[in-house]
C-alpha cells in the first residue's frame, strides 16, 4: 500500500462528534485525549486532528526519538520511549497532539492503524453521515474531494 | 477468553433506526458499529448510538427493581415489585375506577404498543406523553387533514428540499435519519431552509429564512398566498382533491406579504423567492421538526404546512411527501387494542372535551393531569406508571410537574437510572436498553420499514419494557402472551414470517405505491384534503388554519418588554444527548459539559456577557442558569437556550433538576395551549438575561470527575 493519509473536508462537517465517539470507542480512550476534537462555530465546524504531516514537527521536537514515520506515512508515536515531556504537542502546528494523564505520555491517532490491516476504513470516517471524512492515497482522497465540491 | 461475536441489531438511543453491528465478547458488548446494508443509516451512527457501551455499562445505572423504604432505596425482587405495583392498580381500580391511573411515556423506546395495550386493557384514557407537542401532534393534524402523515421520499429524489425547523443530521429525526436527506441533496437537490439560527444547513441553503420563532404558521401562509396570487399551484389537484379550497383561499388572503414580514421578520422578497422555488420545482418535500408544533398554532401549522404539500401537487408524488405503505405487519393500533377501550372509559379522558384531537390520538396533555392530581379536580389521579420519561425536566412548567408526582400516592418508574423524575416514585423497575431488547422496531413509524432489533446481551436484572407491560399485564389479568417474542410473532404473522425468521432478514419494506389517492381517495370524511376541516367544524372549532400571536411575546405582551425584552426559545437539542437523556455519559458529557446559552455579540455585549460565562435566564416563571456562547447566526432579539439538563453527578435525589432546567421558565397555562392539541409552548416566551457573578469559571461537570 503506498502512503496514506486523513483528510476532513471540513466544508461538509455538520458538528455532530459522531467521529470523536467512534474513535475514542475505538481506541478505548476514556475522558481525556481527544485524537479528533471537532470545535462548534455554527454555521462552521472546525476539526482539529492528526494530518500526519510529511515532515512531522511533533517527531523534530521530540528529545527522546519517541515519534516516528513509518512507510506508510502515518506518524506513530513509542508510549515506552515517550517521557511525557509535552514538546511535542507544543510543535504541532493543528494542536493535534494529545496526553493521557493516567499514563503521564503523549498520545495520538495512529490512522486505525490496526483497521487499515484489515482493510477496514477509520472508525471516525465510517460514522460520519457526511462522508467528509477521507483517507487513503492522496489520489483517492483528492478525486473524493473534488466530487464533493461538485455537488456541494 | 471468547471469540468476538457479531450480533446485527437496531439502534434506538434516540428514535432509532440506524443499524448496528454489536460486538459481544464473553457475554458483553464490547463495541458498535453501523451496518452498512441498513437502508436507513447505510453503516453510519451518530455519538450517542456509539456511546451506548457507556451507558449499558455505567457504574450507577440501575440493575434490579427497588423499592423506596425509610431508609431509602432498597433492592427487591421482581415478583415483589410486580406484586405491589398489581395489587396497587387494582386496588385503585376498584376505589376509584382505572381511569385514576395514569401511564405515561417520554419519547418511547418502541415499547408503545405495550404501554397502550396495558392501558387499554386496564381500562384507563389517561396515558401521558410528549405527544402533545411533538410527532403524534403532526400526525394527528394529518390524520383529519388529509388521512395519514406525509413523509419526504427521499429515496424518491426530491428536486427542492424545504427543512422547515429541522435538523434531522443533528437530533431526533423521526422518520427518516439525516443520512437519507443528505444523500438526496448531494444529488443535486435545492434547499431552503427555514430556521431562527443560521446552522450548517443555513450555509448550505439557496435560501434561508430566518424567522422570528414560534411564527411558522404565519410565514407558511405567506408562502401561500404567493402561490395563489402568481397562480403556482396545482389547479387539477385542487379542484379534484381539496375540500374547502376557495374559503381557504379568502383565509390565505388575509395573510398579504407585508404584513407576513411583519410578524415573521422575513424580508417580503425572500418569502416571495422561496415560495416560488418550491412551488414551481418538482418534485419538492418539506421537512419538518417539532418547533412548528411546539406553539399554540401547533395544529393548524401542520395544517397549513399540509395545505402546501397538497396545493403544489407534491402529496403522495415520488419524491414529494408521500404516505409510505407499511410492510405486511400488526400496527401499533390493533396491537394496543385502541378499539376495546370501553366508550365510557374512553369519555372520562382527562381534558377530552377541551382537547379533542390529542384525546381522538389517545393521550392527554400533561397539564390536565398535574392539575388533577394538584386540585382533584375534575377527579383525581391516584397512581402513576412512567416508563422512560423524565417530566419534571422535559415538560412546560417543570416545577408544577414536579410538585404534581411528588404529590401522587403511588408513583412506578421504568428507567435505567435514578433520574429526578425516578427519585420520586415508589418502586424502580429497571429497563433493558436497545441492546437488550427484541423486537421489531420501528414499527409505529411511517417510513415503510420494520427492522429485526435483536438482543445482543442481558445486563443484571434489567428487563425490556415490553417484557415489563407483558408480565404486569398477567398480573392483572389482562391477555398477553407467554414470552415477548410470542407477542412479536403475532405482530409479524400478516408477513407469514415468525420472529426467527424475521431475525435472519433484517428487515422488511412495504411496497410502495404512489398517488394512492386516486383509486381511493384521502382517508378523510369528504375523501379530500381537508383544508377546510370538517371534523373540527364538528367538533366547534375554527375550520379553516390562521396565524395566532403567542400569549407571551413582544406584540401582546409590551407591557413585561421593560423587564422581559428577549424571544427566549427553550429547546435548543444538541446530537450528542436526547432530550434529558445521556449526561452521564463520560464520551459525551466530555464533548458538552453544560448547558449551553446562546446569546448574540451585541446582546452579550450590552449585559457585559463574556464568551462562556454562567448567566441567569429569567422569565416571568424562574430563574435557571446556563453558560454563554456568543453566535452571530442568531437574531439579536432571541436568546436559545439548550433543553432537558441535569447533573447526574450532583448525588441528592433532585440531581440539580432545577438549576439549568429550561422548564422552570415555560409555561402551561391553558390559554398558552394549542386549543385542539394541548400543544405547550415551548418556544417564543418573554425572558431577561444577565450574568452570574458568583459563579466560578470551569466546567460545572469538571468539578465532579
Ligand atoms: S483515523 Fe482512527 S485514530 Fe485517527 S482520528 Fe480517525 S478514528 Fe481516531
Ligand atoms: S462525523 Fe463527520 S460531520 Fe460529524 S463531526 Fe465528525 S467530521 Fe463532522
Ligand atoms: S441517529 Fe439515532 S438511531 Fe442512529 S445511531 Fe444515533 S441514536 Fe442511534
Amino acid at each position: 500500500m503506498g502512503k496514506v493519509s486523513l483528510v476532513f473536508f471540513k466544508e461538509d462537517c455538520i458538528g455532530c462528534h459522531a467521529c470523536e465517539v467512534a474513535c475514542k470507542q475505538e481506541h478505548e480512550l476514556d475522558v481525556g485525549p481527544r485524537f479528533i476534537k471537532v470545535l462548534e462555530r455554527a454555521p462552521l465546524y472546525i476539526p482539529i486532528y492528526c494530518h500526519h504531516c510529511a515532515k512531522p514537527p511533533c517527531k523534530d521536537a521530540c528529545p527522546v526519538e519517541a515519534i516516528s514515520r513509518n512507510e506508510q506515512g502515518i506518524v506513530l508515536i513509542d508510549e515506552d520511549l515517550c517521557i511525557g515531556c509535552k514538546a511535542c504537542a507544543e510543535a504541532c502546528p493543528f494542536g493535534a497532539m494529545q496526553f493521557d494523564d493516567d499514563k503521564e505520555v503523549a498520545v495520538k491517532c495512529d490512522l486505525c492503524i490496526e483497521r487499515l490491516k484489515n482493510n477496514e476504513q477509520p472508525a471516525c470516517s465510517k460514522a460520519c453521515p457526511t462522508r467528509c471524512i477521507h483517507w487513503g492515497d492522496m489520489k483517492k482522497i483528492s478525486k473524493e474531494i473534488e466530487g464533493s465540491l461538485l455537488q456541494g | 477468553m471468547g471469540e468476538v461475536k457479531k450480533i446485527r441489531t437496531v439502534c434506538r438511543s434516540c428514535h432509532g433506526g440506524c443499524g448496528v453491528i454489536a460486538h459481544v465478547k464473553d457475554g458483553k458488548v464490547i463495541k458498535v458499529e453501523g451496518d452498512p446494508e441498513s437502508p436507513i443509516s447505510h453503516g453510519t451512527m451518530c455519538s450517542k448510538g456509539l456511546a451506548i457501551t457507556q451507558l449499558a455499562y455505567h457504574p450507577d445505572r440501575v440493575l434490579y427493581p427497588m423499592k423506596k423504604s425509610d431508609n431509602g432505596w432498597e433492592r427487591i425482587s421482581w415478583d415483589e415489585a410486580l406484586d405491589t405495583l398489581a395489587e396497587k392498580f387494582k386496588q385503585v381500580t376498584k376505589e376509584n375506577g382505572a381511569e385514576s391511573i395514569v401511564v405515561g411515556q417520554g419519547t418511547g423506546r418502541d415499547y408503545e404498543s405495550h404501554l397502550y395495550r396495558f392501558a387499554n386493557l386496564l381500562g384507563t384514557p389517561n396515558v401521558l406523553t410528549a405527544g402533545h407537542m411533538c410527532y403524534v401532534s403532526r400526525v394527528g393534524a394529518t390524520l383529519i387533514t388529509c388521512g395519514n402523515l406525509p413523509v419526504c421520499d427521499y429515496e424518491g429524489e426530491p428536486k427542492c428540499i424545504v427543512m422547515w425547523a429541522c435538523n434531522p443530521q443533528w437530533t431526533n429525526p423521526d422518520e427518516y435519519k439525516g443520512e437519507g436527506f443528505w444523500r438526496a441533496y448531494i444529488k443535486g437537490s435545492k434547499l431552503i431552509v427555514i430556521d431562527p439560527r443560521k446552522g450548517f444547513l443555513a450555509k448550505k441553503a439557496d435560501l434561508w429564512l430566518q424567522l422570528r420563532p414560534g411564527t411558522d404558521a404565519a410565514l407558511a401562509m405567506g408562502f401561500f398566498n404567493v402561490i395563489v396570487e402568481e397562480d403556482l399551484y396545482d389547479r387539477e389537484f385542487v379542484d379534484n382533491y381539496v375540500n374547502g379550497w376557495d374559503a381557504f383561499v379568502r383565509r390565505v388572503r388575509e395573510y398579504p406579504l407585508e404584513q407576513v414580514e411583519e410578524i415573521t421578520w422575513v424580508k417580503q422578497d425572500l418569502i416571495r423567492k422561496a415560495a416560488r422555488m418550491y412551488a414551481t420545482t418538482k418534485p419538492a418535500c418539506i421537512n419538518w421538526g417539532v418547533p412548528t408544533e411546539q406553539t399554540l398554532n401547533c395544529t393548524d401549522c401542520t395544517r397549513i404546512l399540509t395545505g402546501l404539500m397538497a396545493a403544489t401537487g407534491n402529496l403522495d408524488a415520488p419524491g414529494g411527501n408521500v404516505f409510505f405503505v407499511p410492510p405486511p405487519t400488526r400496527t401499533v393500533s390493533e396491537f394496543a387494542r385502541h378499539k376495546d377501550l370501553p366508550p365510557e372509559q374512553r369519555a372520562k379522558r382527562l381534558g377530552g372535551d377541551q382537547y379533542k384531537l390529542a384525546s381522538r390520538v389517545a393521550l392527554i396533555t400533561p397539564k390536565v393531569a398535574w392539575d388533577a392530581i394538584l386540585t382533584g379536580k375534575p377527579y383525581p389521579l391516584k397512581a402513576g406508571l412512567l416508563c422512560g420519561t423524565n417530566p419534571v425536566t422535559t415538560r412546560a412548567n417543570a416545577k408544577e410537574a414536579y410538585d404534581a408526582l411528588k404529590k401522587l400516592e403511588f408513583l412506578a418508574v421504568i428507567d435505567f437510572f435514578l433520574t429526578p423524575t425516578a427519585e420520586l416514585a415508589d418502586i424502580f423497575l429497571p429497563a433493558g436498553t436497545w441492546l437488550e431488547q427484541n423486537h421489531v422496531a420501528d414499527n409505529w413509524k411511517r417510513h415503510g420499514y420494520v427492522l429485526a432489533r435483536q438482543k445482543a446481551v442481558e445486563i443484571g436484572e434489567c428487563w425490556q419494557d415490553h417484557k415489563v407491560f407483558l408480565e404486569l399485564g398477567k398480573r392483572m389479568g389482562q391477555d398477553w402472551w407467554d414470552t415477548v417474542e410470542d407477542a412479536l410473532d403475532y405482530i409479524l404473522e400478516p408477513s407469514g414470517l415468525t420472529w426467527e425468521e424475521f431475525k435472519g432478514k433484517g428487515y422488511l419494506k412495504g411496497d410502495q405505491v404512489y398517488y394512492k389517492y386516486r383509486e381511493k381517495g384521502f382517508s378523510t370524511p369528504t375523501g379530500k384534503v381537508e383544508l377546510h376541516s370538517t371534523i373540527l367544524e364538528k367538533w366547534g372549532y375554527d375550520p379553516l388554519p390562521k396565524y395566532t400571536e403567542m400569549p407571551e411575546s413582544p406584540i401582546s405582551r409590551p407591557d413585561l418588554l421593560d423587564r422581559y425584552p428577549y424571544i427566549l426559545n427553550a429547546g435548543l437539542r444538541t446530537p450528542t444527548f436526547f432530550h434529558s437523556a445521556n449526561r452521564m455519559i463520560p464520551w459525551l458529557r466530555e464533548i458538552r459539559p453544560d448547558p449551553i446559552v446562546e446569546i448574540h455579540p451585541e446582546t452579550a455585549k450590552k449585559h457585559g456577557i463574556k464568551e462562556g460565562q454562567w448567566v441567569y435566564i429569567e422569565s416571568p416563571r424562574g430563574r435557571v442558569k446556563q453558560r454563554a456562547k456568543l453566535n452571530d447566526g442568531i437574531d439579536p432579539r432571541v436568546i436559545v437556550a439548550e433543553h432537558g439538563w441535569w447533573f447526574p453527578e450532583i448525588k441528592d435525589p433532585g440531581h440539580g433538576w432545577d438549576i439549568s432546567n429550561i422548564n422552570i421558565l415555560t409555561d402551561n397555562s391553558h390559554e398558552s395551549m394549542d386549543p385542539v392539541m394541548g400543544a405547550t409552548n415551548l418556544r417564543v416566551l418573554l425572558c431577561n438575561i444577565l450574568p452570574c457573578e458568583d459563579e466560578q469559571e470551569g466546567t460545572r461537570w469538571e468539578r465532579f470527575l
